[in-house]
């Protein structure tokens, strides 16, 4: 059994894809499409890395840095995903505990390779 | 309101009747018809929502699908190779059907979005592959243009060049959307297309749009860009403007006349475009353009040449700057053009506008000494700063100057005296300025100074002072140093050469011969300032080393004292006798002391309507001082209200009548309103202006001034000169002769004023109301 990857992204096109890549990259990946089942997702397992879009209903991914980070007191890997790669949300996001930041296209293989390192830190 | 009841009765008689019948058959319609759209608008939502999730679940079942594609690896087993092609016969079969064919676009363009590198690249092959190009080339003929233009942005997201003739003919389409849709396509899909798009778009190319092309061009890899200065000559002011961008951009110089001769363009967006290529590429050649330019530029362009100048100009340039200084009226281009000249020639302009000037802070301060609990004047809490040194005595080894009044001169006099200081010029200036400021905080009050110090102070750091008339000799004749030694007899000063510029000294000569001054001894910060402008060839190092100068304090606390106690207004005098310079005091009287006090409170808070005082305090003082002083607030408050040159004489005596300001601040009907005012209680005063407006008016302005002229001539019994109203300026619209009605229509309108109409009787009751209230 691979390295378990929590994949949180509304975008399910691109979530498939991404899913079909990881899968493919030996990961085991949970695909979420928001922020509640993300949330309920953490409470009962910790995976190894968490790959999150920063816009998703309910539950941001800024949030969801802050969730991991101060409510769970968990060093899991986060890399956020953003198709508005403005500074101020990289900021945040960094601030808050993110190990990774990529805004879009995405490249799955860059993805995979940036997982990969995240993993092995 | 009452309502005849004849008038009742025919409304009631006219009133239409209803057959119930036909109300029941139009509720029944209304039900039928409002039933009919409810049923429409579900059906159509529901048709809505079957699409949606039928496209949903279409996109979920070509996921997987896409993503086999795009992952597709040479390197996979026979069985996954075997599954990879059923899904390509799969795929293959499904989009046969138009509503697949058009969701797998979608899906396929959405994740086109949200992807790069090689993954990007198979998408756009797999999109090519299953001939989804087809479709967009299909739109690209269809009569909607909605249609077009996604057909157009789907070939460009799938950068499909294949139809690149076909898209080039919509850049100049005459729907705006598909036009602009055209121009990222053409400019997007091939390497010449910026080209084609510059030489062949007829229409205007939007700001938004400008920048999106150039987003293009900025992502495109490897891209070489076109010399853009071949679009500078282009008809079309939009192509020229967006080349000078990219120009600007990829740093092409190689356009230096193109760009030089754009700064004659007519549209201002052009000019500013040409100005910042000229600034980004420091083109020199330019100035003489620019400057040219400068006079019939807009606001907004003089400021963007005055920075131009200020970035590439040189000396050369001040004396066209000095110019503008002097001529340019407008605050901000004001401000900018000093900004520049001292861009060009760091601190050539200082400070000088809400500078309080020395003389005030030092009669305040000479006020308070002699009634201190009295208070006479209650002068504004601001901080006394004195930068004079008023009584200094040098003690070098060798040299002592006798110096014998403490110094209090009207501000005219302190700048004359600045130019009489001649820095024999080997003063180290800053070394100068910042001793005489340390000995100043040492000597902020003169009396006590007087009183109480001992007369021998180190005066090292001080210019010397010689009589003004060897100074004009020095300075006319550029006499080396050994003749003027031998010419200056009373006050020798042999230590160093003293070169003067010729020009500076004959601009010296002229302000003395116009002053007259005696020549005086002062320091402060200007003239240390002042000093700087001689030519100065070497430092003070050895200055005062062989002379015996000493200066005589008993005479100067004798005649300051004198001076004070008889409230005496006396000139400052400097005497240079033998190597000692003697001063004499100069106290202002308590009356011109609170006419200052006066003043300054009046340029702390006064305005425009001030000129009639200021000018009442002109004509009743007789001191240089306040003369002055209210000279520069009368043209200080001027300038607040701004005024036509022509009608501000040398003697600015049109502001002797109080209703100059207000004339010419108001419009015609006002004007002429003033005009009948003047005519009822105008005097003398009023001539100026009323002449003035006879000479630069016309028509009713002019008739009124003459007939106000008239009459006040009359009333104050002067001889009445018969004045001509000036023709007005040739203008197919101006008429010379009063515009009457026609005989019969004024009849017509006669009638109708009493017409027998409600309508007529309304209309004339409101007209007698409206002529019962304007009399």
């Amino acid at each position: 059994m691979g390295k378990r990857v929590l994949l949180a992204d509304d975008d399910q096109l691109l979530a498939s894809l991404l899913d079909f890549r990881l899968k493919k990259g030996g990961y085991t990946v949970h695909h979420s499409i928001n922020g509640k089942e993300v949330k309920e997702y953490l409470k009962n397992d910790m995976p190894d890395i968490i790959v999150s879009d920063i816009m998703m209903p309910y539950f941001s991914g800024i949030e969801l840095i802050d969730y991991v980070r101060n409510d769970l007191n968990s060093n899991t890997p986060i890399i956020i995903i953003s198709s508005a790669g403005n500074e101020q949300n990289v900021l945040t996001a960094f601030e808050l505990g993110a190990n990774d930041f990529i805004t879009k296209p995405v490249s799955p293989t860059e993805l995979l390779v940036r997982i990969a390192r995240e993993i092995d830190k | 309101m009452f309502i005849p009841p004849k008038q009742i009765k025919i409304s009631l008689i006219t009133a239409p009747e209803f057959n119930l019948e036909y109300l029941w058959w139009l509720t029944i319609l209304f039900l039928v018809l409002s039933v009919i759209y409810f049923v429409g608008v579900f059906l159509i939502r529901n048709k809505i929502t079957a699409n949606n999730s039928r496209t949903k679940a279409k996109k979920v079942e070509f996921s997987p699908m896409i993503n086999e594609f795009l992952f597709y690896d040479d390197s996979i087993t026979k069985e996954e190779k075997m599954n990879y092609l059923n899904l390509k016969v799969q795929i293959r079969e499904l989009i046969k059907n138009k509503f697949d064919r058009h969701v797998l676009t979608e899906v396929l363009l959405d994740l086109r979005k949200d992807l790069s590198g090689q993954s990007q690249q198979v998408l756009i092959n797999l999109y090519k592959d299953l001939g989804l190009h087809h479709d967009a080339y299909e739109k690209l003929g269809s009569s909607k243009w909605q249609v077009v233009s996604s057909g157009i942005l789907e070939l460009t997201t799938m950068e499909v060049d294949e139809p690149y003739g076909l898209i080039i003919k919509f850049i100049n389409h005459r729907q705006s959307t598909v036009r602009k849709q055209a121009e990222i396509a053409v400019v997007n899909l091939k390497e010449e297309g910026i080209k084609y798009f510059l030489d062949n778009t007829k229409y205007k190319i939007a700001e938004w749009q400008q920048l999106k092309l150039l987003d293009v061009l900025r992502h495109k890899p490897n891209y070489t860009p076109p010399q853009f200065g071949l679009w500078l000559t282009s008809t079309n002011s939009h192509v020229v403007l967006f080349s000078l961008r990219l120009i600007k951009y990829y740093s092409q110089n190689n356009a230096e006349q193109s760009i030089i001769t754009l700064l004659k363009h007519k549209k201002k967006e052009i000019q500013a475009e040409a100005i910042e290529c000229i600034k980004d590429f420091y083109f020199v050649n330019a100035l003489p353009t620019l400057m040219m330019v400068y006079p019939k530029a807009s606001h907004d362009i003089k400021i963007a040449i005055l920075d131009a100048i200020g970035e590439l100009g040189s000396a050369s340039e001040i004396p066209f700057l000095e110019n503008l200084k002097a001529t340019e009226r407008h605050f901000n281009i004001k401000g900018k053009v000093i900004s520049t000249l001292n861009k060009i020639n760091p601190e050539s302009v200082l400070p000088t506008k809400n500078i309080s000037k020395i003389d005030f802070y030092e009669t305040e301060q000479e006020a308070i000494e002699e009634k201190p609990e009295n208070e006479l004047l209650e002068t504004p809490q601001e901080p006394i700063v004195t930068t004079e040194v008023e009584e200094v005595v040098v003690n070098s080894d060798k040299e002592e100057i006798t110096v014998e009044a403490p110094l209090s001169l009207p501000d005219t006099e302190n700048e004359a005296v600045n130019e009489n200081i001649v820095a024999e010029d080997e003063i180290n200036s800053t070394e100068l300025s910042t001793e005489a400021i340390k000995n100043a905080e040492e000597f902020t009050t003169p009396q006590a100074l007087v009183d109480e110090q001992p007369y021998e102070i180190d005066l090292s750091f001080l210019p010397h002072v010689k009589d003004i008339d060897e100074t004009n000799e020095v300075a006319e004749e550029n006499i080396p140093e050994d003749v003027v030694e031998n010419e200056v007899d009373e006050f020798v000063v042999d230590f160093l050469p003293l070169v003067v510029e010729e020009i500076i000294a004959q601009e010296k000569d002229e302000i003395y011969a116009q002053d007259s001054l005696e020549p005086t001894f002062i320091l402060d910060n200007e003239s240390i300032i002042d000093q700087t402008e001689f030519t100065t060839t070497d430092t003070l190092d050895n200055d005062l080393s062989n002379e015996d100068l000493s200066i005589d304090w008993t005479s100067i606390i004798s005649e300051s004292d004198k001076n004070h106690s008889d409230n005496a207004s006396v000139e400052p005098i400097v005497k240079i006798k033998n190597g000692s310079v003697s001063f004499s005091a100069n106290f202002m009287p308590e009356e011109e002391l609170e006419t200052m006090v006066i003043l300054e409170n009046i340029s702390e808070l006064g305005d425009c309507r001030e000129l009639g005082l200021l000018y009442d305090i002109i004509e009743e003082n007789n001191s240089e001082l306040i003369i002055e002083r209210a000279n520069e607030l009368i043209e200080k408050f001027s300038y607040q209200s701004p005024r036509p040159n022509d009608l501000l004489g040398e003697e600015n005596s049109l502001a002797l009548s109080v209703f100059t300001d207000i004339y010419h601040l108001a419009d015609k009907e006002t004007k002429l309103m003033l005009l009948k005012e003047i005519k009822i209680v105008g005097d003398e005063k009023e001539f100026r202006l009323l002449e003035s407006i006879i000479d630069s008016e016309s028509g009713s302005l002019a008739k009124e001034a003459i007939e106000a002229l008239s009459a006040i001539k009359s009333r104050l019994s002067l001889p009445i000169v018969n004045e001509e109203i000036k023709p007005t300026q040739d203008s197919i619209f101006n008429v010379n002769f009063e515009l009457e009605i026609a005989k019969k229509a004024k009849k017509n309108i006669d009638n109708k004023e009493t017409g027998s109409t409600l309508f007529d009787q309304l209309c004339s009751m409101s007209n007698s109301l409206y002529n019962k209230k304007n009399g």
